[in-house]
Formats: C-alpha cells, sequence, structure tokens
C-alpha cells in the first residue's frame, strides 16, 4: 500500500467543522426549505397550466408596473445613500475629536424600526408637521407640503433607515486602505482630490459595489414605509404590496410565491449586474507593502 | 517645483506632539541643516529620536510647529507635499497595490501632466536604472520585497527630484539583500547626482552610504559630520555609544594636560583624550572592542589586566568578555585560540581612548 494513501486515509477529521452545523441546519430549516417550497408553489396555480401564475403577474395591469414603482424607490434610494456616505464617511476615516460624536449621531436612525421612522416623519414632514409650520412661521414656504402619502415620503423613509448601513460598511472599507498610500502620492505631485481619484476610488470600488448590493436589496423589499408614507394603492405600490395582497387579501399563496420568486429574480438581476462590474477593479490587499 | 537647487536649509525646525498626559513633547528641537546640491545625508538614531520627524517635516507631510524650510531663496515649509515635489522612498514600500509596475512609477509623471509619449520612455530608463526590466506589466503583490523596494525607488526619481528623502528604506529587507540594496542606493545616488536625505537606525547603512551623518537623540542633534568624523571622534557620550563604543568605563580624574586625561580606577590606570570639557572629579571613558589589543605582560603603558570571562567564536577573531579583579567588564576583539579562564593583558592607544564627562 502506498505511504501517501495510507496517510489520507489517517488524516483525521477536523472535528472545528461541526461548528457549521447550527448554521447550515438554520440555513437549510428558515431558507433553502422555504424557498423551494415557495418556488414550487409557484408553479403550482389555482386554476391554468403551471407558467399560469407569472403569465398573470405579467399581463394584469396592477401587478407588473411594481417592478418599476419598486426600482423607481430601491434604485434612487440606493443611489442617494451610498452617493452621500462615500464623502460623509471619506471625511471621517481620520480619528479627530468630532469623528466618534458624528459618527454616532448618524448611526442613531439604525436603532429605530420603519414603523418607528415612519411615525416620526409623520409628525414632521406631514401636511400639519413642524416643518410646514415652520416655514409657514419664517414665511420661507407658504404653500402645502407633500412630503408623506406619496413617493418622496417613501424615498426619504429608505434614506433615513438605509444611510447608517452604506455608512458603516463604506467607513470599514476606507479605515482599512493605509494612509501612508495617500501621503506616497502627495509626495508624486496628487493633490487631495487625484489622492481621493486615483487611490481611495479604485480602492474602494469593490466595497463600493458591495455595499450597493447590500444597501439595494435592503431598499427593493420595502414594505411598511411604502404602506405608513406613501400611498399603496397608486405610486408606492411596490411589488412586496403585490405579494401581501395576493397572500393574504385574495388568499391566493401559489400567485404571492410566483411574486416573491419575481422579485427574488430582479433583485439577483441588480445584484449580479453590479458584481459582475466589480470584477473589472483590482480586488485584492489595500496595503503598501510589508509592514 | 524645481529640478534643482543649490541649498536646502532647514532653519530650526521644530515639531511638538501632545504626548502622555496631555504634555507636549519636541518630537524635533531645533533642527538646524544645510543641505548641499548631489550631497548625501543620512539622518542616524534610535527610534524615537526625531529623524523620520524630520523626513515628514522636509516631505511636507508633517506640519512644522517653528521654524522654516527653505529651497535657496525659496520657503517651502508652508507648500502642501504635492507642491514641494520630492521624491519619498517609504519603510513600507507605499505602493499602489492596484497599479501594475509601470503604472506605480509613471503616477509622479501622469499627476504632472507630461505627454503619455513621453511617459512610457523614462518608465522604461527608470525600471533600467533599478534593474526591473521585464516586470513592469506586474502588480506589486506579485514581487518580491526586494523588488517592491526597488520599484519604490524607481517610482521616487522618476519624477526627477531636486531632493529624494528615504525613510528606512532597507529595514524590511533581510541581510543579505539589505546590502545588495544598499549598493544600489549608492550607485543610483552616483548616477543621479541627485541630493539624499537618509534616516535610519543603522549605522552600517549610515557610514558606507551618507557623505555626512546626522546623528540625533531625543529630538536634539548630537554631532553633524563626515563619516570617519562620526565613527572616530564622537562629540559626545551618547554618540560614541550608538557608534559602537561598547566599552564605556567610569573612572577617577587623576591629571589634565590639555586633551590629555588620566584616570585611575580600583585597579585600572589609563590615559585619553578629553573630547569634552570635564568638570567634576569622575569621568567616562569609551573604546571601541576592536581597538584593545590582547598583548603579553611585557607591555606597559594604557594596559588592563583580567581574566577571559566569555568567549563568542565569530570566525576571523572572537569576541571576549575580560572581568578585571575588581569586577569592571570589558569587550575585546581577540585571537580565537584565547581560552575562558585565561589571564591576559590587554593594551589601548592613548589617543583611542575618548573621554567624556559623565552623564
Amino acid at each position: 500500500m502506498p505511504a501517501s494513501a495510507d496517510t489520507l486515509a489517517r488524516t483525521p477529521f477536523d472535528r472545528t467543522l461541526l461548528l457549521v452545523i447550527p448554521a447550515a441546519a438554520f440555513m437549510l430549516l428558515l431558507f433553502v426549505y422555504p424557498f423551494l417550497y415557495g418556488l414550487a408553489l409557484s408553479f403550482n396555480p389555482k386554476e391554468g397550466g403551471p407558467l399560469a401564475n407569472y403569465a398573470h403577474f405579467f399581463t394584469t395591469d396592477n401587478l407588473w408596473p411594481t417592478i418599476w414603482i419598486t426600482l423607481k424607490l430601491a434604485l434612487p434610494a440606493t443611489l442617494v445613500n451610498v452617493g452621500l456616505a462615500l464623502p460623509i464617511a471619506f471625511k471621517m476615516r481620520v480619528k479627530t475629536r468630532y469623528q466618534r460624536w458624528v459618527t454616532t449621531i448618524l448611526v442613531v436612525p439604525i436603532t429605530l424600526g420603519t414603523v418607528l421612522i415612519a411615525e416620526g416623519m409623520l409628525l414632521y414632514f406631514g401636511p400639519k408637521g413642524w416643518l410646514s409650520q415652520f416655514l409657514q412661521f419664517a414665511h420661507l414656504y407658504e404653500g402645502p407640503i407633500r412630503l408623506t402619502h406619496n413617493y418622496w415620503g417613501v424615498l426619504i423613509s429608505l434614506v433615513i433607515s438605509g444611510f447608517p448601513f452604506a455608512f458603516l460598511l463604506i467607513l470599514s472599507y476606507i479605515t482599512g486602505i493605509d494612509p501612508v498610500l495617500a501621503r506616497a502620492a502627495a509626495t508624486l505631485g496628487a493633490d487631495p482630490k487625484a489622492q481621493f481619484r486615483h487611490i481611495y476610488l479604485p480602492l474602494l470600488a469593490p466595497g463600493l459595489a458591495m455595499c450597493f448590493c447590500l444597501a439595494f436589496v435592503q431598499a427593493f423589499s420595502v414594505f411598511p414605509s411604502a404602506v405608513l408614507l406613501g400611498s399603496p394603492a397608486g405610486p408606492t405600490r411596490v411589488i412586496s404590496i403585490a405579494a401581501y395582497e395576493a397572500a393574504f387579501e385574495q388568499y391566493d399563496y401559489s400567485l404571492a410565491s410566483a411574486i416573491a420568486m419575481i422579485m427574488g429574480f430582479v433583485q439577483l438581476i441588480i445584484v449580479s449586474a453590479v458584481l459582475s462590474l466589480r470584477n473589472v477593479f483590482y480586488r485584492g490587499p489595500v496595503s503598501g507593502g510589508k509592514g | 517645483m524645481r529640478h534643482d537647487f543649490s541649498e536646502l536649509k532647514l532653519d530650526r525646525v521644530t515639531r511638538r506632539f501632545a504626548g502622555a498626559g496631555g504634555k507636549a513633547f519636541n518630537a524635533l528641537d531645533e533642527l538646524t541643516l544645510t543641505v548641499r546640491r548631489g550631497e548625501f545625508i543620512a539622518l542616524l538614531g534610535p527610534s524615537g529620536c526625531g529623524k523620520s520627524t524630520a523626513l515628514n517635516c522636509i516631505a511636507g507631510l508633517m506640519q512644522l510647529s517653528g521654524g522654516t524650510i527653505w529651497l535657496d531663496d525659496t520657503r517651502i515649509d508652508t507648500l502642501p507635499p504635492e507642491s514641494r515635489g520630492f521624491g519619498m522612498v517609504f519603510q513600507n514600500y507605499a505602493l499602489f497595490p492596484h497599479m501594475s509596475v509601470a503604472k506605480n512609477i509613471g503616477f509622479g509623471l501622469r499627476m504632472r501632466n507630461v505627454a503619455a509619449a513621453e511617459i512610457a520612455p523614462r518608465v522604461e530608463h527608470a525600471l533600467k536604472l533599478v534593474q526591473l526590466v521585464g516586470q513592469a506589466h506586474k502588480l506589486p503583490g506579485q514581487l518580491s520585497g526586494g523588488q517592491q523596494q526597488r520599484v519604490a525607488i524607481a517610482r521616487a526619481i522618476v519624477i526627477e527630484p531636486p531632493l529624494i528623502l528615504m525613510d528606512e528604506p532597507l529595514s524590511n529587507l533581510d541581510a543579505k539583500l539589505r546590502i545588495e540594496t544598499r549598493a544600489e542606493i549608492r550607485r543610483i545616488h552616483r548616477e543621479l547626482d541627485r541630493a539624499t536625505i537618509y534616516v535610519t537606525h543603522d549605522q552600517d547603512e549610515a557610514l558606507s552610504l551618507a557623505d555626512r551623518i546626522v546623528v540625533m537623540k531625543d529630538g536634539v542633534v548630537q554631532q553633524i559630520g563626515a563619516p570617519p568624523e562620526v565613527y572616530g571622534q564622537p562629540s559626545n557620550l551618547h554618540v560614541a555609544r550608538f557608534m559602537g563604543y561598547r566599552n564605556v568605563l567610569e573612572l577617577d580624574v587623576t591629571g589634565q594636560d590639555g586633551d590629555r586625561v588620566t584616570l585611575a580606577g580600583p585597579d585600572i590606570s589609563l590615559s585619553g583624550v578629553r573630547k569634552q570639557p570635564l568638570a567634576g572629579k569622575r569621568a567616562m571613558v569609551a573604546i571601541r572592542p576592536e581597538e584593545i589589543v590582547v598583548t603579553d605582560s611585557s607591555a606597559h603603558g594604557n594596559t588592563i589586566d583580567g581574566r577571559v570571562d566569555n568567549v563568542e567564536y565569530c570566525g576571523r577573531d572572537a569576541l571576549l568578555d575580560i572581568v578585571t579583579a575588581s569586577g569592571a567588564l570589558l569587550h575585546v576583539r581577540g585571537a580565537v585560540t584565547i581560552r575562558r579562564g585565561d589571564v591576559v593583558r590587554v593594551q589601548v592607544p592613548v589617543e583611542r581612548t575618548l573621554v567624556y564627562p559623565p552623564t
């Protein structure tokens, strides 16, 4: 018997692998099984062939536009969140006296639930809210302010709840970049703008793509704020509302599953498009050498 | 930005930091130095002596707390680093990990809006100078440490800076590569004839590379001089210790005649040369191990008797620890035939016995 086979056979089983079991069981029971169940269910409509639900979705006037309605909310919200978080995180990358305070204040909305944010926004942005009253009191703007129960209300709430995540994520990426790289660029003649463009941005790009994906998925599944702050019958009738109505108003679980599958598929398209863009950029250690 | 100058003048350059407990301390205290065109200056000292602070102040990466820096008659300490145009080589290389070797080297030229057609040949020339031809397309992560350091050097010199700053560029390399790259740096300096300021804690590096050495301690300059001067005639005890004068004995002063000093201990009596004014009755004697000679009992004048307590074999010779009857310890270089327990007499030339006031 060759020695190598012998040693291979006697390689002891790495028992730390057993630590994977709880997580694997969790995934299997709470994600894989319900997902496969829903997928199968979506091809078993109440009436018609296996694809009837999907045909119904794409031919019904209050269903298929929900894709665009949701994208019209989720994409701008994501772009605003990532776009705002990037410069602020960049400013916060160096430790200053104010850094901890600013970071804390920016992250606070994470602790508020969407419903709480919605309540607060109704009080603040509503037609009789503080903002409106203040503007009228100061004679800055006399007309009515419509920032709730429409598209803008939902968008603002998505920014409030999504920004802290984007900010924290980007901050951790930025602080991982060795500041000596920017110093080296400076000695080579790069002003702060050029340092950002040529050093920070390319090294951040993969992280920004990741951040975009997470923020997008979060925004695309918007539900409570679309109901509470939007007009769920019209401009903010997002895809999750359509799924909810199918499941709990028409009791058509099969159609609801199909809508959920379509929702997942749209997210998958956007996420894989962004992640494939990520491959264009350098991915690897973001330090400048040894030490 | 300029490509040449005749004098870089540091005038009482000071940098303060907030230390422990909010007490400010001077990391760099009134450094005054004039660097001439083409000169190679080494800032030498133990870690924390302010040498890197000085370099960062010159590069513009750190603001001064006091003093001024002049490039001929232009004041530059108020300029940001990108407007000074000095090439800098960092201790951990600081290569841009997402750019190829060629892109790294060409970065400074791109920032200067040099035409693309001109960048390629200049990058090629720089690669030739650091002997990395054929590696242009690789990413820094694919190179060895020594190659990365040479890319860093090429990147700093391709912009033809009037001044090249190097911050312990060899400290991350292994011993053999360090000596090779050291020779490389010397050769490049000779070919380019650019003023260079080189920070190191390694006295061998400073001695072999520099035209002048600036020895520092606690932010204060201790001595500025050519390598033989700093090596042979340290201006104070601290410099002597740092330059390898391992034998430091505290003795009583028994007589002074001009620079000549005679000193005595319980079982040692020596004559030496005074390097600083002596005030008290006690003085410190500093002697290099390799300047002490093991002789026989017939020798007279500046001799010390003792017993060999330890022998470290070094190949060509041995490093001996010799203990006198009163317990004073001497480090001496001697023949490999000497054994532990041997009783020996050692002798040191009077002019190589340096005398300093006690610290």
